[in-house]
């Protein structure tokens, strides 16, 4: 099945890498959702958040107010970069060991 | 204030959206630039909000579109000047079109952004696909007088563009060989942009521009957009995710499927005529743009701007754009493969040959 094994060590450090950071994401996912929702105003009430929240209409929900914080939206930036580098390079090189290339 | 709700990701819709990142990344390794149509249609279907899933899809496309004009900048298709300038005015439009998607937010609710979504997906496919299959029959045509491989003339409005001269205006692109005006470049830009703030997909109008308005050769347009895609990306995520609407988990379990599969598409195309690329664009968007128009008259009842529809309808008319979108992904993913292994098969025997020719000699 393997046709070119001299790039399958590059590939299982990509692969491993990309595992590795899908982990981190849904390991983490609780997290990265609640920096998606934050990065304005939010007010959290039974486990969802609400967008243009005031502390006033928060309280009247019976909810928690959450400033905002516009740099939480790096961290999609940050791992959409990260993943796609890592994976890109990991498929690249996972279709060339396969045999899978272009006409030449 | 506003509840946006991202979908629950369950084993099962990961694997699905992994299948339909995969088939997306295909189709559009395969017909190029703006291909990722079919994925925010499809993230729709499973669930999540009108502005989630433009705002998810912009997110996945921007790494991938800078690796893909730093790779196709080494074989020197991309017009860098051209590209930023156009991306300048493309983020204004990003801008505009994510104030507009919020507005409606705000009015209408989460159902009013699905309204908006499909309805552009509606306008902009029925466009776009009439053309495409009008250029379809006549590169089958040219193909079949031997002349597929002429490159096309310049348009008469192309001429036009690259011979008026406004001074103060005027930068030099590489990829038209002429001199530009960038205030023919402001309008095509603020549209891509728009566009792609609306439906996740600016190519549709990028590209088409730069051939048939500014005069670019299809090979350096196509890879000109990709830092336009860029540029917007970024600023597009930027932008919905300070909205608090980029679902990462959504963005990077498509972007999963995708990578593999835009390698087989891209690797599909050089085995494959360019007319049978065409014909694949136009079926997947004509079946795409019907799958999107069975959802509105739903958006449009939950709107309460037509009379309530019974269940039963509704039912109906979600079950038959679910399908015919299934089927559209159906469609691209045979489509794709079909030709690519064919065009394998084809061209590992025409190697025997060669080979067993020259051992005859």
């Amino acid at each position: 099945m393997i046709k070119d094994k001299s790039k399958l060590g590059s590939a299982l450090v990509w692969g491993g890498l990309t595992v590795a950071l899908y982990w981190l994401l849904f390991h983490y996912a609780g997290g990265f959702q609640t920096l998606a929702h934050t990065t304005l105003d939010a007010c959290a009430v039974g486990g969802e958040y609400y967008n243009n929240a005031t502390a006033e209409l928060c309280a009247a929900e019976n909810g928690t107010f959450i400033e905002g914080r516009w740099w939480y939206v790096l961290a999609p930036i940050a791992l959409a970069f990260a993943l796609s580098y890592t994976h890109g390079l990991f498929t690249g090189l996972f279709w060339d060991l396969v045999g899978l290339t272009a006409k030449k | 204030m506003e509840l946006i709700n991202f979908v629950e990701i369950t084993p099962l819709t990961a694997i699905l959206l992994i299948l339909v990142g995969f088939v997306g990344g295909m189709v559009s390794g395969f017909i190029g630039s703006g291909g990722a149509f079919v994925l925010t249609p499809a993230m729709m279907t499973l669930g999540a909000p009108g502005i989630v899933a433009v705002a998810s899809n912009i997110c996945h496309k921007f790494p991938k579109a800078l690796v893909g004009a730093l790779k196709r900048n080494k074989y020197g298709q991309v017009d860098v000047k051209l590209g930023l300038i156009l991306g300048l005015f493309a983020e204004a439009g990003v801008l505009f079109g994510k104030q507009v998607m919020t507005d409606i937010k705000n009015t209408f609710g989460a159902v009013g952004t699905d309204l908006y979504v499909s309805a552009m997906f509606v306008v902009t496919l029925a466009i776009v696909g009439g053309f495409v299959l009008k250029d379809y029959r006549k590169l089958k045509a040219l193909d079949a007088a031997g002349q597929g491989d002429e490159a096309p003339e310049l348009t008469r409005l192309a001429r036009w563009v690259q011979s008026v001269n406004i001074p103060g205006t005027m930068i030099y692109s590489k990829g038209a060989q002429a001199r530009l005006s960038v205030l023919f470049l402001a309008p095509i830009g603020f549209a891509t942009g728009f566009l792609a703030s609306a439906i996740a997909v600016g190519g549709f109008i990028g590209v088409p521009a730069m051939i048939y308005i500014l005069g670019l050769p299809a090979i350096m347009a196509s890879a000109t957009e990709l830092v336009i895609a860029f540029i917007m990306g970024l600023g597009g995520t930027i932008f919905y995710g300070l909205e608090g609407v980029v679902d990462i988990r959504l963005a990077m379990l498509i972007l999963l499927g995708s990578l593999f599969g835009i390698q087989v598409g891209a690797i599909g195309t050089t085995y494959v005529k360019d007319y049978q690329v065409k014909f694949t664009m136009a079926v997947i968007m004509l079946t795409v743009l019907f799958s999107r128009f069975f959802y509105i008259p739903g958006y449009l009842a939950k709107l309460e701007m037509i009379e309530p529809l019974p269940e039963t309808t509704l039912s109906i008319l979600k079950w038959v754009g679910d399908g015919v979108l299934a089927l559209a992904l159906i469609v691209g993913a045979y489509t794709v493969l079909s030709a690519l292994l064919k065009g394998m098969k084809e061209h590992k025997m025409k190697q025997a040959m060669l080979t067993r020719t020259e051992v005859a000699d």
